[in-house]
């Protein structure tokens, strides 16, 4: 069988058909359609939990984008331009720490890298514009932009992104400090864009989208390292 | 703790949300708030993807409610009502096939109720409203069908056949809310056992050879009446030795008793 990748999910008032607003969990279809071209089978992780018993079902978990995290969970006090979703920090937060105590291979996009750099004991930026003086990782709602990241050479993300660095932002927050975590991965403004953590079998963040292009070398290589467990 | 696992079907649906309108695996909340709220761990399974293999990862299966089965599987021309959905009926005919081959404790809600049928070699009633000359399988007497908030779903008895796994869990009768303009004409390897008693339209079906596979054609998840949520759990919980875990347990971590 293939591996079993958890993913978390958003939970927001969506509506379809006849349907209006309803509460519903949901994920962009990029990121089940980039795990399943990639060889793994996703089933999707609703918020609406606490526990972390799921985690003995999972081969892999992907760690989606969304919401800023609370600044709470780094020390901080959230600015003005933080939006947080407390109900993903409450679930995502313990599972994330439990699925890295089982050295379960973790693949955190955005936020979710965000996530594993608070898990690491790092911190963020809260609103990068008014650090770097620019707009250029989130350009306009819903518009992707273009860098050519720097990585570090013999790191995971280099071996994995081999010639190809073009990487697509959509992030007004990032890192400052990634605690334990090894950046391995700039933009060309200096701003760390991937994180690693060499102890552990796979721990991969990305600051960027790698799910809209259905980005096999990354999903390839989370969900070998989980058929690794099978 | 140590729940069982139950998977929930889902959508993949082109949906509007926040300032997004894409496609996306989706479920409304109601099913993983029933699931959670009856003891089982909720894991969405996308039909984008079809495969069986998940199935070993589970302890349990919803169908949940959708779109209409396209008729051409059970031998019948679309009804201009019938809106199909050819992506979950893909997965989820052969995922209900594999759970009852598997003897997987399976609750079907509404449509999963009717890919039950259809999967078993059944068939549909593709427009109530043609055979009963009413909608309020859909809505109250009127009220808009389309407009489909839960306060406006159409609200019937259902009296169950006695000794019927349905009279235990749910007694003679009981009322419920239904949202649905097909109906189950035959059910295959199940057996009808709860019906709306002013039209006889088919409102339970159940597996007599199987431990737990229940199929209702109302909405229990948008009720506080969640008796057919908590017999999967529990049947998820004792029908089976369940899968091994995947991972090895933290030391410190206390392996449940089998």
């Amino acid at each position: 069988m293939r591996p079993i990748i958890g993913m978390t999910t958003y939970v927001m008032p969506a509506s379809w058909g006849v349907w209006r607003d309803l509460p519903t969990t949901l994920i962009p279809y990029d990121y089940t359609a980039a795990v399943t071209e990639a060889g793994g089978r996703v089933v999707l992780l609703p918020p609406d939990d606490l526990d972390t018993d799921v985690l003995r079902m999972l081969d892999g978990l992907v760690v989606s984008g969304g919401p800023d995290i609370g600044p709470e969970l780094y020390g901080a006090e959230p600015g003005p331009h933080t939006v947080t979703h407390p109900d993903r920090d409450a679930a995502e937060m313990p599972l994330l720490r439990a699925a890295l105590d089982r050295d379960l291979p973790v693949l955190g996009v955005c936020r979710g890298m965000q996530l594993l750099v608070a898990a690491s004991g790092g911190t963020l930026h809260q609103h990068l514009p008014d650090v770097l003086g620019h707009e250029r990782h989130r350009v306009a709602p819903g518009v992707y932009s273009d860098h050519d990241a720097v990585f570090t050479p013999g790191s995971r993300i280099a071996g994995l992104m081999g010639a190809d660095v073009t990487i697509n932002c959509f992030h007004h927050q990032g890192v400052s400090d990634p605690g334990t975590l090894t950046v391995t991965g700039r933009a060309e403004d200096g701003l760390p864009e991937a994180v690693e953590d060499p102890e552990r079998r796979f721990v991969l963040g990305v600051q960027w989208h790698p799910e809209v292009r259905r980005d096999r070398r990354l999903f390839g290589a989370l969900v070998g390292a989980a058929a690794e467990r099978i | 703790m140590r729940r069982p696992m139950i998977g929930l079907t889902s959508y993949a649906q082109h949906v509007r949300f926040g300032r997004n309108d894409m496609m996306a695996g989706m479920l409304p909340m109601t099913y993983v708030k029933a699931v959670h709220a009856t003891g089982g761990r909720a894991l969405l399974i996308t039909p984008d993807d079809p495969g069986t293999d998940v199935l070993e990862c589970l302890d349990g299966i919803v169908f949940t409610g959708g779109g209409d089965v396209d008729p051409a599987h059970y031998g019948a021309v679309p009804h201009p009502e019938t809106e199909v959905d050819a992506v979950r009926d893909a997965a989820e005919l052969m995922l209900m096939r594999a759970a009852l081959a598997a003897d997987l404790p399976v609750l079907g809600v509404c449509r999963g109720l009717q890919v039950m049928a259809v999967a078993t070699g059944g068939a549909l009633h593709q427009h109530l409203p043609d055979l009963i000359n009413h909608d309020r399988h859909r809505a109250h007497a009127g009220t808009d069908p389309l407009a489909a908030s839960a306060g406006d779903y159409g609200r019937h008895d259902v009296v169950t056949t006695p000794g019927s796994l349905a009279c235990d869990l749910l007694g003679r009768r009981t009322s419920v809310n239904s949202f649905h303009h097909q109906a189950v004409a035959d059910p295959g390897e199940f057996v009808a056992t709860g019906w709306c008693p002013d039209d006889r339209v088919v409102e339970i079906i159940e597996h007599p050879g199987r431990g737990f596979a229940l199929g209702v054609q109302w909405h229990p998840e948008r009720t506080t009446d969640l008796r057919v949520f908590a017999a999967l759990v529990q049947a998820a919980l004792v029908n089976r030795a369940g899968p091994a875990d995947r991972v090895a347990p933290v030391p410190g971590e206390v392996p449940a008793a089998v």
